[in-house]
């Protein structure tokens, strides 16, 4: 079973800066694997280790676009600690802030130019932007039965069993092969590397593609224009502390609330 | 000088921080503490994540780490459960000297043990006469036949109700020099004829140690470990890395409580401003990020030291007396810092403060350290002149 899962490597959010202006700052940001993606990695070495045990020969293929940026030897090791037999990056600054058309122009052909693939894997939604988009159009574009809001995979044979949450209810699905599938941050919590797995990663075949290799004329032009980004106003907590009975306290809670506005 | 550490250090200590953040929180550790329990399920995560098997050789299913790698993992465990670094640090005196004195079998048997789970083998040399003077141990082995019979009573045999094997020294009452009379065994604590008594202490309260009444507890004499009448130069051949892997786990909580006291600074407000804003916090503040530097900068410089091969039998002494020293110190202020909360049972200053204490006294006090480094200070000046 040939598994490729799409991850992307983004600045850590964690490491975001605002500034006074309200606006957002990613310089000084270490990048990181998409923590959403995390889990559809693990779901991949998952499936592959089950297929294994059958008898059955089985790789996941890391696949990550992006600016030259995502190129860090720490960063691949990483990703490859967690599990996946090698990775595949397109790096090409042209990838610096590409929406999610582009992103999944470049992955689609990326995933054309790997062969025979039997099943693509992506996470929830990206790290920094999370449009929840790039899955369901990489699905579109190589013309595969694709779904999102996976929360269990199960092999039956040549077709997957899986589950997609819904708002009030579950969806269980039979899913031909090949596939697009995009899971939830439920699925199954991400593994976290051994020293062993880490020392491993470092041996493990990575292939680096340019966006003319992937012979994408065009395809990339932006579809969504961001104008700006900036974080809410932050305001002082007011710090308004209500005694009294349980029935004083929330009637004071509701004359606090008319008097600010808010109901 | 490179003070960077390598992609896969990095990596690691950040798998082992989220590990910990999931499966050893605060509050988890706070209640293991409470009910004076072994965390059995943090250490078992450890294990599971091939924490354990760090150090040990991959012929035993291990994997391969340098002394760095493994200070840095002491120093994380005690950031942020100082109870699992402790116990990771008591564990690595005892394999090592299984790994280098001890029969394949006991290889084979005890560090697949310690990689699966189990607690460290315990180290049984103190006894009521036997402290400091730990060569005046009085523990006797006598042969008989294939098998061996001890008999005598260990202290501060931390651990030993809880693993398996105790690796115990006995001494030879006839040898005339107690350092060639001792030797090294290890003792499935199953044996007819042990009893353990808990022992109550200020600190370690998930770390128990006991009084072992030994009485004529016979064994097979092949749990000999290394060769009789060794067992001295057996033990002291791997007292250096586990003093520097108490120091590690030490500065890592001496890291946490610095952590405590400049969040607490920056939010407890008195007199209308922060705590933080008064320059009396900002001094103290000061001088626990200075001493937690050095303290880095002198267990690092060991770790280095020993990686490259170099003898570091005064400088591991230093570092020892120092980081008992000053994490207490750090410790300390932190509570100070923190006042009245800091003394609260609900804060984890409290644990620290109350089990870091234990390292001026336990792996060699204060006063032995003076001991090791002093003469040996001395002799280099001699030598240089």
């Amino acid at each position: 079973m040939n598994i490729v899962v799409c991850v992307k490597l983004t600045p850590d959010p964690s490491d975001i800066e605002v500034k006074s202006d309200g606006s957002i700052s990613l310089e000084r940001a270490e990048w990181s694997i998409g923590n959403f993606d995390l889990q559809a990695v693990e779901a991949a070495v998952r499936l592959a280790e089950a297929a294994a045990a059958a008898g059955e020969e089985s790789k996941v293929i890391a696949l990550s676009a992006g600016p030259e940026a995502i190129d860090q030897s720490k960063l691949k090791k990483d990703l490859l600690s967690r599990g996946p037999d090698e990775l595949v990056m397109v790096v090409d600054d042209a990838l610096r802030g590409a929406d999610t058309a582009a992103t999944a122009a470049v992955l689609a052909q990326a995933v054309r130019k790997l062969g025979p693939v039997d099943l693509v894997l992506c996470g929830e939604g990206s790290a920094d932007l999370y449009f929840q988009q790039v899955g369901l159009q990489l699905g579109e574009r190589l013309c595969l039965p694709t779904l999102n809001a996976i929360s269990k995979i199960e092999r039956d044979g040549e077709v997957l069993v899986v589950e997609r949450d819904l708002e009030d209810e579950v969806e269980v699905l039979e899913v031909p092969l090949p596939a697009v599938l995009s899971v939830t941050t439920g699925i199954n919590p991400p593994r976290l590397p051994t020293m062993k797995e880490i020392l491993k990663a470092g041996k493990k075949p990575v292939r680096r593609l340019s966006l003319a290799e992937l012979e994408l004329s065009g395809e990339i032009a932006p579809q969504v224009q961001v104008i700006s980004t900036r974080a809410p106003e932050q305001r002082d907590r007011k710090q308004i502390m209500l005694s009294g009975s349980p029935e004083e306290a929330a009637q004071k809670l509701v004359e606090q609330l008319s008097r600010e506005g808010i109901i | 000088m490179d003070f960077r550490l390598t992609e896969e250090q990095e990596l690691l200590i950040q798998s082992l921080e989220e590990l910990l953040q999931r499966e050893a929180p605060e509050s988890l550790m706070a209640e293991f503490d409470e009910k004076k329990e072994f965390p059995t399920g943090p250490w078992q995560a450890l294990a599971d994540n091939g924490i354990l098997s760090l150090g040990i050789p991959e012929e035993y299913g291990g994997t391969p780490a340098d002394i760095m790698t493994l200070t840095l993992v002491c120093e994380t465990l005690g950031k942020h459960a100082f109870t699992l670094g402790i116990i990771y640090a008591l564990g690595v005196i005892t394999i090592r000297d299984i790994l280098q004195f001890g029969s394949e079998e006991m290889k084979q048997r005890v560090l697949t043990g310690l990689m699966n789970g189990d607690p460290p083998v315990a180290l049984g040399i103190t006894e009521p006469q036997a402290g400091s003077d730990a060569a005046a141990l009085k523990t006797r082995a006598e042969i008989d036949g294939d098998t061996v019979v001890f008999n005598g009573q260990k202290m501060f045999c931390t651990l030993a109700g809880l693993s398996k094997d105790i690796l115990l020294l006995t001494r030879d009452p006839e040898g005339a020099n107690p350092y060639e009379s001792i030797s090294m065994w290890l003792l499935p604590t199953d044996t007819p004829g042990i009893r353990f008594n808990k022992m109550d202490k200020v600190g370690w309260w998930s770390i128990p140690s006991y009084e072992v009444y030994i009485e004529n507890a016979r064994a097979p004499k092949n749990i000999l470990v290394g060769e009789m009448n060794k067992g001295w130069p057996q033990l002291m051949a791997n007292f250096e890395i586990e003093r520097l892997a108490l120091c590690a786990a030490s500065v890592g909580a001496a890291e946490a409580a610095f952590e405590d006291a400049v969040t607490y600074a920056n939010q407890r407000s008195q007199f209308g401003v922060t705590i933080g804003s008064f320059q009396a916090v900002q001094h103290m503040i000061t001088d626990m990020a200075v001493k937690n530097e050095n303290m880095r900068n002198f267990i690092y410089k060991i770790a280095w030291m020993m990686d490259c091969g170099m003898p570091v039998r005064h400088e591991h002494a230093m570092c020892k007396l120092y980081v008992a020293r000053a994490s207490f110190e750090v410790i300390d202020t932190a509570m100070q810092v923190l006042g009245g909360l800091g003394y609260t049972t609900d804060h984890r200053v409290q644990r620290l403060w109350r089990d870091i204490r234990l390292m001026r006294i336990g792996g060699g006090t204060d006063e032995i350290m003076y001991n090791i480094a002093g003469p040996q200070l001395l002799k280099k000046a001699r030598r240089a002149a």
